[in-house]
């Protein structure tokens, strides 16, 4: 009984790691901060022309995340 | 003490209360109460912020003109982000604000923590002073502009003689407004005098927030000074260094009204900020649809980065 | 104090640290003042002092660039100006010693006034709103609180350039462009998120045990908002209609965009005083130091609370 405590807690965790909001929150902000730096280097043109998308796709993402609880 | 003067007088003018007026707003319920506070906030940033940001996410599809308002408006779909997001001038006007934005966020940063260590030092008279190096950023960046136009004049400016001082050039050798190579550093120069103060306020209460007790507990470790500060006061500030990065950075992304008055984007387009360069879109050529989709994605990039700050305030705000 | 060795001074800085950290920070400030100070020195030059090389520091006051900033000149034949009466006051008299005579005022006061009007308007219905907005979240359960408070938030973010493109239009088809009831609805929304934001957290600091004891006392609610909340949350109301009004005192964009004459505020008006061939530097620093005077005032009514406005109200002390 105790075990079967354990390996339902170990999956609660589990699916805890990947969608709480900690994580997640934390690639959006990757992605956002990404696209803005992709808007300024001045190395490829290509990446600045893909800036915009990236960085819509983070936004999105963060304000879909933060819905997420805690 | 204050409390019981609150009640007392609480009691003395609830005696006072007209019945009738009572009764009528009794009938509020604390939920109708919430939303008749609440909504003529939303209601006038819905029509002054919200309306025209839908409207010019709508116009940045089409062909519309602001000088030609009676022209037939065509839908164009995304061709103007494509437009834009292809154009290499577009491009260098967002490596011109990169330049500022990470020349200003860096020096100021330095300088503004450096300062914030030192006024932390609690010297005597460190609260007269703090209020005198403040005083920058409280002023009009557009009169701040204007003003160092004056002191960047070649032939009269201080600037120019203070330099002129101390390198042995000659004052009207070099134009700091005028010069290609100069002018991108002359914002800078202007931008680092007006909001360092910024910084270091932001710093100074980051290092005030830093409990005593764990340097004196570093101090029974006999942890040498230089380490104190690199394994205590930095990491323990970082949150609030972060705080003043990121809002000096979106500012200045964003960054018109100083740069407007001090070189108009020029030499050149030396200096043309991507606001700059938005502005002259929109106000300048009447590009509307263009200047509009622009708009938008500048607009997106703030938000985004709007979102990190919220997050760094409320990090902030839970210490 | 100035012992090194108490028990509990582990960790106060020595005496020597403290001088050597305040010497230089006075040299900061020092030279960190030393732009704004000679603005407010070239106030009070000749124009012949201000562009004059070296730089000046020790000059004849004069009010040339007071009385230039208030007036416009036209200039005249020496003996056209000998033929007028006496000089009418001091303005005139400096006019005329230049050849010119004073042919009327400038634009300059009535940009000041609608300066003020314009920042006490916005500022008043900023705090207003905000107060309710801000008691509203503070104490009652709002739905999607923490969305609509980032939306409020979010809205002070906005590149003002972006905002204004569409600003323009919609003042353009409902007769708002170039009106000071335009600015002053501009100005508060954007001032009211910043007063949401600050008020929030003063009213979070006032015990809901104050209104609670209202109520029980017979008061309604929105009687113990007004004579309870509203009383204790004075120093709080203060301190963020002083943050509105610097803001809608300093802006620039908008106003430079969305207004050209009626309603112009004085930071687009300063820079493009100009006097005969170029700049007229005397009067645009007169022009400039009676606008910043005020918000150096303010600045040390406010030191208290300047982290707090500066921050939204997330850093307290």
């Amino acid at each position: 009984m105790s075990l079967d405590a354990n390996r339902s807690a170990l999956r609660r965790s589990l699916a805890d790691g990947l969608l709480r909001r900690g994580p997640l929150e934390a690639v959006a902000t990757t992605i956002i901060a990404a696209g803005v730096v992709m808007l300024m280097q001045p190395f490829s043109l290509t990446l600045y022309s893909w800036s915009f998308a990236t960085t819509l796709l983070g936004t999105v993402m963060f304000t879909i995340v933060s819905k997420v609880r805690e | 003490m204050n409390e019981l003067s609150a009640s007392s007088r609480i009691a003395y003018r609830a005696a006072m209360v007209r019945p009738g007026v009572a009764r009528r707003i009794r009938g509020l319920s604390d939920r109708t109460l919430a939303w008749l506070f609440i909504t003529p906030t939303i209601v006038l940033l819905l029509a002054i912020n919200i309306f025209p940001l839908l409207w010019t996410i709508y116009l940045s599809f089409t062909n519309y003109r602001a000088n030609r308002p009676n022209a037939p408006v065509i839908w164009l779909g995304a061709d103007w982000y494509q437009s834009i997001l292809t154009d290499p001038d577009v491009w260098a006007a967002m490596q011109v604000t990169a330049h500022f934005v990470i020349w200003t966020v860096v020096i100021e940063t330095v300088i503004g923590f450096g300062l914030a260590f030192l006024i932390d030092k609690k010297f005597r008279g460190h609260g007269i002073w703090t209020t005198i190096i403040l005083l920058p950023m409280m002023l009009s960046p557009a009169v701040v502009g204007n003003f160092w136009t004056f002191l960047y004049q070649p032939q009269i400016g201080l600037f120019n003689y203070v330099v002129a001082f101390f390198t042995g050039r000659d004052a009207s050798s070099f134009q700091m407004l005028g010069d290609v190579k100069l002018s991108p550093w002359a914002i800078v120069i202007v931008d680092v005098w007006m909001w360092t103060p910024y910084v270091m306020l932001i710093c100074l209460a980051g290092l005030r927030s830093i409990p005593d007790y764990i340097y004196e507990a570093a101090e029974v470790d006999r942890a040498s000074k230089w380490r104190q500060f690199w394994s205590i006061t930095l990491p323990m500030a970082l949150p609030f260094i972060m705080l003043a990065v990121l809002f000096r950075g979106i500012e200045n992304f964003k960054m018109f009204d100083m740069v407007n008055l001090l070189t108009g984007g020029g030499p050149g387009s030396t200096t043309e900020v991507a606001s700059i360069t938005l502005k002259r879109a929109a106000f300048e050529s009447w590009r509307t649809g263009y200047s509009s989709a622009f708009a938008i994605i500048l607009f997106v990039s703030v938000f985004g980065l709007a979102n990190i700050y919220v997050k760094a305030l409320n990090k902030v705000k839970s210490r | 104090m100035t012992s090194a060795n108490t028990a509990h001074s582990v960790v106060e800085p020595s005496t020597g640290t403290r001088r050597l950290a305040g010497s230089i920070v006075v040299l900061y400030a020092i030279i960190t003042m030393i732009p704004l100070v000679w603005i407010m020195l070239t106030a009070f030059k000749s124009p012949d002092d201000a562009i004059s090389y070296p730089p000046k520091v020790t000059f004849k006051p004069s009010l040339e660039g007071f009385c230039n900033l208030f007036t416009t000149r036209s200039r005249q034949t020496p003996d056209f100006i000998r033929s007028l009466g006496p000089p009418q006051g001091l303005c005139d008299s400096i006019a005329r010693s230049r050849n010119m005579v004073v042919a009327g005022p400038s634009n300059y006061a009535p940009r000041f006034v609608n300066s003020l009007i314009i920042a006490f308007g916005s500022t008043v219905l900023a705090v207003a709103l905000g107060t309710l907005a801000a008691y509203g979240f503070s104490r009652f359960r709002v739905p999607l609180k923490g969305d609509l408070l980032f939306f409020i938030l979010s809205t002070r973010m906005m590149p003002p350039i972006a905002v204004a493109i569409p600003i323009y239009l919609m003042y353009r088809t409902v007769g708002l462009s170039d009106t000071r009831l335009g600015m002053i609805l501009l100005y508060t929304s954007v001032n009211v998120s910043l007063a949401v934001w600050l008020l929030k957290g003063f009213i979070d600091e006032i015990p809901r045990e104050y209104e609670e004891a209202a109520m029980v006392d017979g008061y309604t609610r929105f009687q113990a908002f007004v004579k309870v909340v509203l009383p204790q949350a004075t120093t709080g109301i203060a301190a963020t209609a002083i943050f509105c009004l610097i803001f809608a005192w300093n802006e620039y964009a908008f106003a430079v965009l969305l207004t050209s004459g009626n309603a112009q505020t004085a930071p687009p008006f300063i820079p493009i005083i100009i006097g005969e061939g170029g700049q007229d530097w005397p009067a645009v620093a007169a022009g400039t130091t009676l606008f910043v005077v005020p918000i150096v005032v303010f600045t040390v009514l406010l030191r208290k609370h300047l982290l707090r406005g500066i921050t939204f109200g997330a850093v307290r002390k």
